[in-house]
């Protein structure tokens, strides 16, 4: 019994750590723009294709693949800002608006990504052989690099956006864009900025999950709704408390996995979103707006 | 000709010839097509009174129309219920489906709004694939029963019961959306829509308002749905995936957001344009990339929707 618990939160813990890098990202491009990325998972699969194809077909590596899949998706992200989203911002819609023009994104580049690579099914090796034991469980070494990954990336966006300069234009973007431009911050780069920034955390996420799931056209769809719940859970509008909610989610999860199965387990986690939502509009540890 | 004239003799116009379109289309792939067209007219259309009408950002539209296809398909395969009456059920679920979800949606703004509805459509996506012994799961269902009148099977004659059947849905779930829209109701939606405080200061309960509208465009989408389920003879749990979604999507769009036949023009248009290019090799895939640039193009260049670009320039 301890035994299966035990394996429960290990396994919760690697779940907690994915949905952080992807919920994180959102998180990064909503505060600063207002802007929901519906090609968030689509920009991760783009990351996980281009590490494949750089290490596997090209045989440049691992750790090359890694990168080059990171900075593909971090180019793309940027790309996405300045067609997709810029033209709109201002516009009494917007929001709306760029959910439809990043949904469409996100139909371009699984589609894109079918006609390129096909459907057959791909995998990454893995980072670091061999399995690891945590508290009597055992996960795969390279399942132990995510763990140990994730919160140092978690704590780097976050002293990046306290304490450097830029870090802190973009937040000062994200409360007031009229004031920010007044004391000279260039409001356009602080965009193309966040928006690099969390595709270049897709990409990085989804080039190491290539290891661990198979690469396939659509993979970024499932990790995109989990981190749609964890935002729900945790609201929008501070990292630390998506970062926490992801980890909860990732937790409550793997129990509900234990304890009801597979298939019925994203049925709870549903209703318990609706749940909160009744109760807490702007999430659990959300203040208000 | 008055502008009320003109909002009555185009679309009766209209009518008279995809009535007469029949004769000149023999073949049963080119009534296909007009068939699948009136099912997605229904769908965009519907979509477009919570979406354009009211300002719902409702983005399960679909789960309404898989709802539908679901209960007819299980309806009339399963329990052996006529399919007549099995496509109407498809309607009667959809609607109770639209209400579970509007419950909660309607104290939500903006883009949590957006996550709670296409959350939905994938839980019950989930659920679909998850209950296998009930629904086929993956792999979906087959052989579901055809309509027929007496002896007179609905298969035959290159479909044409089938055309008129869907030609016929159509008319009524314009007709039903034509009421709704233009009943002290629908003004209400507007005024939801376009100024949420003004509204609720003069008594229109927001909240109320946004439960009636989607369980309201539920009701066609759901029956659309059945009918899809019984002409197709499959269900299968595509229809809860993005490409369903970004087509009837982009007919919204480019038929224009607010409009009532915007929408249907689209759905025509777009049914045909997207069947043709999937007949040219190597396009299968690379159509849906086609639409996806036709929606970005649209939203940037003519915000209303084309229909909306002729009624500006006052053609």
């Amino acid at each position: 019994m301890i035994e299966t618990l035990l394996a429960a939160l290990v396994s919760g813990l690697v779940l907690g750590s994915l949905y952080a890098l992807m919920a994180s990202g959102l998180s990064v491009v909503w505060t600063t723009l207002g802007v929901f990325n519906f090609a968030h998972g689509a920009l991760m699969m783009v990351g996980a294709f281009v590490a494949w194809t750089v290490s596997e077909a090209a045989g440049l590596g691992l750790l090359t693949g890694i990168a080059a899949g990171t900075l593909v998706a971090a180019l793309l992200g940027v790309l996405i800002e300045r067609l997709l989203v810029r033209p709109f911002y201002g516009h009494r819609s917007m929001l709306l608006i760029t959910v439809m023009t990043t949904l469409a994104a996100m139909i371009i580049l699984e589609k894109g990504a079918q006609i390129i690579w096909g459907a057959r099914l791909k995998q990454l090796p893995r980072l670091i052989d061999g399995e690891v034991s945590i508290l009597g469980a055992t996960i795969s070494a390279h399942e132990a690099v995510l763990v140990g990954l994730a919160p140092l990336i978690l704590f780097a966006i976050w002293r990046f956006t306290l304490k450097t300069r830029t870090g802190r234009s973009l937040r000062a973007v994200g409360q007031n864009q009229n004031s920010a431009a007044l004391i000279g911050i260039d409001v356009p780069v602080a965009f193309a900025i966040a928006f690099g920034l969390s595709a270049a955390l897709a990409g990085l996420t989804g080039a190491l999950l290539g290891s661990i799931r198979f690469i396939t056209p659509v993979m970024g769809a499932e990790p995109l709704v989990k981190a749609m719940i964890v935002v729900i859970f945790g609201g929008l509008g501070s990292l630390g408390a998506t970062a926490g909610a992801a980890y909860l989610i990732g937790l409550i999860e793997a129990l509900l996995i234990v304890w009801l199965g597979l298939y019925w387990t994203p049925f709870v986690l549903f209703l318990m979103m609706i749940i909160v939502l009744v109760f807490r509009p702007n999430g659990i540890f959300g203040g208000k707006e | 000709m008055s502008t009320r004239a003109r909002d009555i003799l185009v679309p009766l116009a209209c009518l008279a010839v995809l009535a007469l379109v029949p004769l000149v289309a023999t073949e049963s792939y080119t009534r296909h097509l007009f068939i699948i067209a009136f099912i997605y007219g229904i769908i965009a259309s519907n979509w477009n009174l919570s979406l354009g009408h009211c300002g719902v950002f409702n983005f399960g539209h679909l789960t309404f129309f898989g709802v539908g296809v679901y209960t007819a398909a299980i309806a009339a395969k399963t329990f052996g219920i006529n399919p007549w009456i099995a496509i109407w059920l498809g309607g009667v679920t959809a609607a109770f489906a639209a209400f579970l979800i509007a419950t909660p949606v309607a104290r939500l703004k903006g883009i949590y709004v957006v996550l709670v509805t296409f959350a939905f459509s994938q839980l019950a996506m989930q659920l679909v694939l998850s209950q296998s012994q009930i629904t086929g799961g993956a792999e979906g269902m087959v052989r579901i029963p055809f309509m027929r009148i007496g002896d007179y099977s609905f298969v035959r004659d290159y479909k044409l019961g089938y055309y008129y059947v869907g030609l016929g849905l159509l008319v009524l779930s314009t007709l039903f959306l034509l009421a709704v829209i233009n009943s002290p109701f629908g003004k209400s939606l507007k005024a939801v829509r376009d100024a949420e405080d003004y509204a609720e200061s003069r008594g229109i309960s927001v909240s109320t308002q946004r439960i009636l509208v989607l369980v309201l465009s539920a009701v066609f989408t759901g029956v659309a749905g059945g009918f899809y389920a019984i002409y197709l003879r499959v269900a299968s749990p595509e229809v809860f995936g993005f490409g369903t979604l970004a087509l009837a999507l982009s007919m919204v769009l480019i038929g224009g957001t607010g409009t009532t036949y915007g929408p249907i023009a689209a759905a025509l248009a777009l049914t045909f344009a997207t069947e043709s290019l999937a007949g040219i090799r190597g396009l299968e895939e690379a159509r849906f990339i086609i639409v996806a640039v036709a929606m970005i193009l649209v939203l940037r260049l003519a915000p209303g929707g084309l229909l909306g670009l002729l009624n500006r320039l006052k053609i």
